[in-house]
């Protein structure tokens, strides 16, 4: 969700950028709020409203961006997160409750950056050293677990790449520092292709085996094809890191990372149905 | 200024018994995997395995951490020996709590780790709190594949 989707340059909103007022500065936003709220959603008219509102209000999210903005996360990023929390306090926002629409919105967009960063949890910054010699142990990875039969461990990785074993360490435990996306995300892999899809229709059979299968079964769905594909490998046709990197072509690193990510997604999602 | 002695060189081994205590919230997981990930890589598992004990260890500490009581601890104990690390994590829960086994999570944490064992202890009479503990290892060259 960041700007670079779509390949054009983050927009800054410098119009927005004037010295803050005092708090009356949203007061003529009042009156929408109630008839945003009064409205039926879905209506066109409800719609323009709610724009309207997020347009409005956007300095909250960017000021609650902004102290957020040195902690390692793209200041962009921050922005797109507070934002939707503030779209979020904009849909939720009851007049009738009696508290006004800023003492509701703060803390609502507070805490979608809050989540953001927990989900983030790892990303913390890594030095380039160490991203240089996780491209270097992630090609030696996949070299070695094809000549051993199995994944190395950190000493033979070491060993074969000359480096002192705390090195290896020290970068392996980077690589889970890591944001997917930051490294090998780029990389070519074919969900479809005829092996992996031969593999996932046992994994489903076994799938079907587990309770809970209701729950566990749309939030699956919901997941990007690789990551569905990582998943069912894994957990139900109990395939190796190693060897669903070499099924898949992504490297076992990456496939470690997509994992723990993934794991992460399902249990909030899991714990979110149970209550 | 005195200097330290310098540390022998052939102290690689990592200690045999190792015991960690968090604060039982999710965000010191992190702690329990991370020092899990690094005792197993220092003792020669293979990468494979150190990933999947990280995993266990983060998916068994989480959903420990959430039956915890407030204010109360997270108590991990890492053994290894020649095959394997053996990982014995508790909470303190507000009774006698336990965790779904036809759950996903338990999918989960069965496919990383061998002999993962749920034990819950009442404390005795005088007033100590439930406890509820996952013990689980991961071989050292992880999942033996059939």
């Amino acid at each position: 969700m960041t700007a670079s989707d779509t390949g054009t340059a983050p927009a800054a909103q410098p119009e927005r950028r004037e010295r803050k007022g005092s708090r009356g500065e949203y007061d003529h936003l009042m009156p929408k709020l109630a008839e945003h709220a009064s409205l039926p959603p879905g209506s066109p008219q409800r719609l323009r409203l709610r724009d309207e509102l997020v347009r409005g209000h956007l300095p909250v999210a960017q000021h609650i961006a902004r102290r957020f903005s040195r902690r390692g996360e793209p200041e962009e990023d921050l922005e797109q997160v507070a934002t939707l929390g503030l779209i979020n306090a904009v849909d939720r926002y009851d007049p009738e409750r009696g508290t006004d629409f800023l003492s509701y919105a703060v803390p609502t967009i507070t805490g979608e950056v809050r989540r953001h960063f927990r989900d983030q949890a790892w990303s913390m910054r890594v030095p380039r050293r160490l991203k240089d010699l996780n491209v270097t142990l992630s090609s030696a990875m996949g070299q070695m677990s094809q000549t051993l039969g199995r994944a190395p461990t950190a000493a033979e990785l070491a060993e074969h790449l000359s480096l002192p074993k705390e090195d290896v360490l020290e970068a392996l435990e980077a690589s889970n520092a890591y944001r997917s996306g930051s490294l090998d995300e780029m990389l070519v892999d074919d969900p479809d292709s005829g092996t992996v899809s031969d593999l996932l229709g046992e994994a489903d059979a076994a799938l079907e085996k587990v309770e809970y299968q209701q729950s566990l079964a749309p939030l699956l769905a919901a997941l990007p094809q690789r990551e569905r594909t990582i998943i069912m490998l894994r957990f139900f046709k109990n395939m190796t890191q190693s060897q669903i990197a070499a099924e898949v072509g992504i490297s076992q690193m990456h496939v470690s990372r997509l994992l723990a990510r993934t794991l992460m997604q399902l249990r909030d999602g899991l714990g979110e149905n149970a209550r | 200024m005195a200097r330290p002695d310098a540390i022998p060189p052939d102290l690689e081994e990592p200690p045999e018994d190792v015991e960690v205590r968090v604060p039982a919230t999710p965000r010191a997981v992190v702690t329990m995997r991370t020092v899990a990930a690094d005792l197993a890589a220092r003792a020669e598992f293979t990468l494979d395995a150190v990933a999947d004990l990280r995993m266990a260890v983060d998916e068994a500490c989480s959903s420990l951490v959430s039956l915890a009581r407030p204010d109360t601890k997270l108590t991990c104990t890492f053994i290894l020996d020649e095959e394997r690390m053996t990982v014995t994590a508790t909470v303190s829960t507000f009774g006698p709590e336990r965790l779904p086994t036809d759950s996903f999570g338990w999918r989960v944490l069965t496919t990383l780790a061998d002999d993962v064992r749920m034990l819950s202890a009442t404390g005795d009479r005088n007033g100590d709190p439930f406890r509820l503990t996952l013990r689980l290892s991961v071989r050292r060259l992880g999942t033996v594949l059939s």
